[in-house]
């Protein structure tokens, strides 16, 4: 009896180690990568979609690169700030990071520790050779030439990132649900259309008793809204108010007209935007500014809510995850006619649409800052960013990309007014501010009159405290470009041969003297303004 | 034991002179400067010392000494030192040492001195006119003329023309065209009136180069504001200038509708 046990051990054990050793030459991966470098890219876009983009590109590339090895780090949107600031300040951030100036309380983060990538951004990106890009700067390949990543970049002079998807926003609509409730599946054309449709869905509640709404509600979902609808209420005010004769409106400039006094929350215009937001979130589930987006999107998707006002970052995951059929529009937009906005109509808006987003930058600390470069390069190639749209189901960056016929609704046309002025995320305080207060202006017991209010007793503090903020990001900039350009010179006199280090040594004292020059304009708007004080 | 110690002796009279050959003969700055493009500051500072005989090596420690973090105003002060030093010689090094020097009292003390900066930028270029660091110091006394001296308060004072007065000591094209176009970016600032900045602009434009969102911006400006000013043609050519070099761009939409509204106002007058 022992030893037939004794046995059964032994050929168990035996058959283990065959397995092992199996599994360690079959399957496992090697002990030393063959490949030397590995560089790595860390977003926060783990919805449905994006993440799937972004291997198919890496899987292409290290077929085309076999020396270097492409890792996706995926990090929720929830931990992404403490995680970046620890990681940076630690010297471990990764290679490439994905970044937006409206991240709070992260504003600083470009000065200090992105690299700018303007010398490559004039040259062609070599990985669109044999495409209609192949002699196009590498700027000038995006769809929106990198405007909006510029309005947002510490250093008018220089480029900072390259962006992966066009984005915007829309509204999805449920089918069954509307035809249930309308009789129809003619979606409205117009504001005026959407408030009949308002008052037919909560007839159709009461009804029928069922919990529906006209719109799923969250506090994201919403202030994606009003940063829509206060761009369109004002857009007639944003021209008047261009001084700099630009057609569009920096951050900074928008605090330095609110110190001036050509704008606050007590402008009729903006009155009007925050009305048409009051009307429509009186349509969501009461409360709903304590939920995220996550919240809005269960609420739509188990068709209690006819409509959710979405990104277009959402709209594969909506798509995939819905059992009903569902039709993607534009936001109805008001019109001359309009009680409420008519007054200061000046033409149909953009929605969001035109930019593009999902923004990686160089991480100055990276140790393969040449193959991280290169990887960008391929990301935002036509090959790579057609293989983002086509397994992402996202809109690509890239001019020149087949879109697939499912995602062309997401697609903005120039067919309206972009000036780039929402009045929500000009900075960190205000933008604080707004989202503290917003249930003012949504809640039950709230009205615009309210949240105006409360909005201007915070509003000269959080203006000045956040164009102090720019000041200061553009000096973490600055001051070390003094000693850049010294070192420049230097090494062009000891290289003459090379024609790049006077060129970057120009580009860089060009830059320097731009933002330099808009720190004084800035403190000048600071010390000389009144009003606000 | 006694056998060690002639062994000692010997031992360090063979090293002596091989120290005293590397303590004196000239770093190879290339790494230094590579470090300092690489914004990495620190290394220059354990590479070079600041009392190294040779003047070149005493600047890029000054430079180090800048850059280096966390920054102090003592640490400023301690690099002032070193190109107070170097300042007063007749070579290319003295240059950028006083220009560093300026720069210094401008950007980096906790409490700027901007008369004195403005003072040692004057002063170079007083002695150097056609050295690099005095031209470009001409541009950052420029700014400093435009927004803060010599008393930024006072609404009635003629805030373009002390910059203005610069522009022919700039002999380097593209430095009086960032001089230009600062002065014309802070004519729309001082509100001053749209013939007396406007040509500064147009100036900056034209000798083109301008990177990042300024050289876009440029020419929707100078587009915009020859159309606030009744020029119709220049608007036109500025309109479709930024259409061909931008057609997608989201303000694209914004200057079509200004360019058919331009090109009837030409058409209205006859000069389509």
């Amino acid at each position: 009896m022992k030893v037939r046990a004794n046995s059964i051990g032994l050929g168990l054990l035996v058959l283990g180690y065959i397995f092992a050793v199996y599994w360690v030459f079959t399957r496992s991966t090697p002990v030393v990568s063959s490949r030397p470098v590995t560089i790595r890219l860390a977003h926060w876009q783990i919805e449905k979609g994006p993440p799937d983009g972004v291997d198919a590109i890496i899987r292409r590339y290290e077929e085309l690169n076999p020396r270097v090895k492409v890792e996706q780090v995926l990090v929720p949107g929830r931990v992404y700030n403490q995680w970046m600031r620890t990681n940076l300040v630690g010297g471990k951030g990764v290679d490439l990071i994905e970044y937006g100036v409206w991240l709070d309380g992260l504003t600083d983060i470009p000065a200090r520790y992105f690299e700018p990538i303007t010398e490559a951004m004039q040259r062609p990106n070599p990985y669109n050779r044999g495409t209609p890009l192949e002699k196009v700067p590498w700027v000038l390949t995006f769809t929106d030439g990198l405007l909006t990543q510029r309005v947002s970049a510490p250093d008018p002079g220089q480029f900072y990132a390259a962006t992966l998807t066009e984005v915007s926003v829309r509204l999805f609509c449920n089918r069954n649900l509307l035809k249930e409730i309308t009789g129809s599946t003619r979606t409205p054309r117009t504001f005026a259309e959407l408030r009949v449709l308002f008052r037919e869905v909560t007839a159709y509640a009461n009804r029928t008793g069922r919990p529906i709404h006209a719109m799923a509600g969250a506090r994201d979902n919403a202030t994606w809204l009003l940063q829509v609808l206060l761009g369109g209420s004002m857009m007639q005010r944003s021209q008047r108010n261009d001084r700099h004769g630009t057609l569009a409106l920096y951050n900074w400039d928008a605090l330095g007209l609110y110190l001036d006094g050509h704008w606050s929350y007590r402008s009729p215009e903006i009155r009007a935007g925050l009305a048409l937001m009051r009307e429509v979130s009186l349509n969501m589930k009461p409360g709903f500014v304590q939920s995220l987006r996550d919240a809005a999107t269960q609420e739509f998707l188990r068709g209690d809510a006819l409509f959710i006002f979405a990104g277009t970052w959402d709209g594969t995951s909506i798509r995939g995850l819905a059992d009903f059929p569902i039709d993607v529009l534009r936001f109805p937009q008001p019109t001359k006619d309009d009680p409420v906005m008519g007054p200061y109509f000046f033409g149909a808006f953009a929605d969001g649409g035109g930019g593009t987003a999902m923004e990686f930058y160089l991480n100055k600390q990276s140790p393969h800052q040449r193959e991280a470069i290169d990887f960008l390069h391929f990301m935002t190639s036509v090959e790579g960013s057609q293989l983002f749209t086509d397994h992402s189901g996202w809109l690509p960056a890239t001019r020149e990309v087949r879109i697939p016929p499912d995602i062309v609704a997401y697609k903005t046309p120039l067919d309206c007014y972009s000036f780039g002025a929402e009045y929500m995320t000009i900075g960190s305080s205000v933008n604080a501010a707004i989202l503290r207060n917003f249930y003012l202006l949504t809640g039950a017991q709230g009205s615009v009159d309210r949240f105006v209010e409360a909005m201007e007793a915070e509003m000269p503090a959080a203006v000045r405290s956040d164009l102090g903020k720019e000041i200061a990001n553009r000096g973490i900039i600055v001051r070390p470009q003094d000693v850049r350009i010294m070192a420049a010179a230097a090494l062009s006199r000891r290289s003459p041969q090379d024609p790049n280090l006077p060129l970057a040594r120009e580009r860089l004292e060009s830059s320097q003297t731009q933002s330099e020059a808009l720190m004084l304009q800035m403190s000048r708007q600071l010390a000389v303004a009144g009003p606000a004080k | 034991m006694r056998s060690v110690r002639p062994a000692r002796i010997i031992l360090s009279l063979l090293i002596w002179p091989l120290l005293a050959a590397g303590a004196g003969a000239p770093a190879d700055l290339d790494p230094a400067w590579t470090a300092l493009t690489n914004s990495r500051p620190q290394d220059v500072l354990r590479l070079l010392r600041r009392d190294a005989s040779a003047r070149a090596e005493r600047l890029a420690w000054a430079a180090g000494r800048i850059g280096a973090q966390p920054a102090s105003d003592a640490s400023m002060r301690e690099a002032e030192a070193v190109l107070a030093e170097l300042a007063p010689g007749p070579d290319e090094i003295a240059a950028e040492a006083a220009y560093l020097r300026a720069r210094i009292y401008q950007m980096h003390l906790s409490e700027p001195d901007f008369p004195k900066a403005a003072q040692q930028y004057a002063e170079l270029a007083a002695r150097r006119p056609q050295s690099h660091w005095a031209q470009l110091g001409l541009v950052k006394l420029g700014l400093l003329k435009l927004y803060l001296l010599p008393d930024s308060t006072d609404p009635a004072a003629d805030r373009l023309a002390p910059a203005e007065a610069l522009l022919p000591r700039i002999s380097e094209p593209l430095l009086r065209r960032d001089l230009d176009l600062q002065i014309g970016q802070a004519g729309i600032v001082l509100h001053q009136p749209l013939a007396r900045y406007l040509p500064h602009l147009i100036a900056a434009e034209q000798v083109g180069g301008i990177t990042g969102t300024a050289g876009e911006d440029l020419i929707v400006q100078i587009g915009v504001l020859s159309e606030r000013g009744g020029d119709w043609a220049r608007a036109r050519e500025y309109f479709e200038r930024y259409l061909a070099n931008y057609p997608t761009n989201v303000r694209a939409f914004t200057i079509r509708q200004k360019l058919e509204a331009v090109n009837r106002r030409l058409a209205q007058e006859g000069g389509a």
